[in-house]
């Protein structure tokens, strides 16, 4: 009798044991889920497909562009209120960024071509330099700037200017100056060469004369 | 992982001692490691097992967002920022090296001619170790610089952290 007992009490029991099992595992899965969810929630969000995507557009567009002060690879100082009567071109880049790699050889023909008009052309180096190395890093870019015969000048300490610049996020991030020194037209990543055209093209219809 | 390249300087090993008085790898210069703004995640694992005192491999599984690619360990141009993982070496614990996938060949629609060594979607780093008994924590950092079709973002670095238990 108590064999009889004892049997459907161990399955009962084994029974039971697999269920909590079962629940306890799919509590735990459920958990994981949450917990990858929440993970990718700190992602960056996936860019929008090209054709969802509606052209970048700076809050500064249609306002004077934040004046300043910032020096030369040489430590010579360059303002943008010194331009002023020219149309500028503020392209924030970095060595590191391919992109403006693709774009920095057109910004040279352009400067080539425009610079008669009064087109100027700042590229602002926008990563924090490390002051520790400040040697090596001026001198990569120099070389860099030979290599890619930029003849326009790169201005460093960007970083200082990125938050009135309404926060260079991403690179290259290029400002389009009128003559008066309002941003006529800005472009985020990288944009086709006419694009650049039109939009230096703007800058210098823009605005009075020199 | 065939395909696995070894490449005995990638790692940056640091000794644990001065690891704890120093500024961790992931802490110093070079790429933030703010966590709202990272492009890659690392998935697992979190816990390993390993036979003491006998060389072992670790996979290490990362992920990149959907959209974007990350510079290959070896990038075609010397001024990319490479993919790298940089290791505090705990005492108990040798990481003689750490292998890199090849990356895979990406271009810009408006320069297809130019072409990129990236990483993208998920990728596996290999830890080679030796580890005595005991429990250890390895800790580091993945430094990588991510970019989407046309922008690129700043350098960043992912904190690691791998418990490895040696019998």
């Amino acid at each position: 009798m108590k064999r009889n007992l004892l049997v459907p009490i161990v399955v009962l029991a084994a029974l039971a044991l697999m269920v909590w099992a079962g629940v306890t595992n799919y509590r735990h899965r459920k958990q994981q889920q949450a917990q990858m969810q929440k993970m990718e929630a700190v992602l960056i969000p996936n860019p929008p497909a090209a054709s969802d995507e509606a052209p970048y557009r700076s809050p500064l567009e249609g306002k004077p562009a934040p004046d300043f002060t910032l020096e030369d690879l040489s430590g010579k100082k360059v303002s943008l209120a010194s331009l002023k009567g020219k149309a500028v071109i503020v392209d924030f880049w970095a060595t590191w960024c391919a992109p403006c790699k693709v774009e920095i050889p057109w910004f040279a023909k352009f400067h080539d071509q425009y610079s008669a008009q009064g087109l100027e052309i700042l590229g602002v180096y926008a990563d924090e330099l490390d002051k520790d190395n400040l040697v090596k890093e001026k001198a990569d870019i120099a070389k860099f700037m030979t290599d890619m015969h930029m003849n326009y000048p790169v201005l460093l300490g960007g970083d200082g200017i990125a938050k009135p610049y309404g926060g260079i996020d991403a690179l290259p991030t290029t400002f389009f100056i009128d003559r008066n020194g309002k941003v006529v037209a800005s472009t985020l990543g990288l944009v086709g060469r006419d694009e650049i055209e039109a939009n230096i093209k703007k800058a210098l219809a823009s605005g009075a004369s020199s | 992982m065939k395909n696995l390249s070894m490449i005995l300087p990638a790692v940056c090993v640091l000794l644990a001692a001065s690891a704890s008085t120093q500024q961790l790898p992931w802490q110093g210069k070079g790429g933030s490691a703010d966590k709202d703004h990272q492009s890659v995640r690392y998935l697992f694992p979190e816990q390993v097992t390993v036979t003491a005192n006998k060389p072992a491999t670790v996979e290490l599984h990362f992920r990149i967002a959907d959209g974007l690619h990350v510079n290959s360990h070896t990038p075609h141009e010397k001024s990319f920022i490479r993919t790298d993982l940089v290791l505090a070496e705990p005492s108990g614990v040798k990481i003689p090296a750490v292998d890199f996938p090849p990356g895979s060949d990406y271009s810009f629609a408006v320069n297809p001619s130019e072409k990129l060594s990236v990483y993208t979607g998920e990728f596996v780093l290999v830890a080679h170790l030796t580890a005595q008994p005991g429990e250890h924590l390895l800790e580091g950092a993945l430094r990588y610089q991510a970019c989407d079709s046309t922008s690129c973002y700043p350098p960043r670095k992912l904190p690691v952290a791998v418990s490895v238990i040696a019998r």
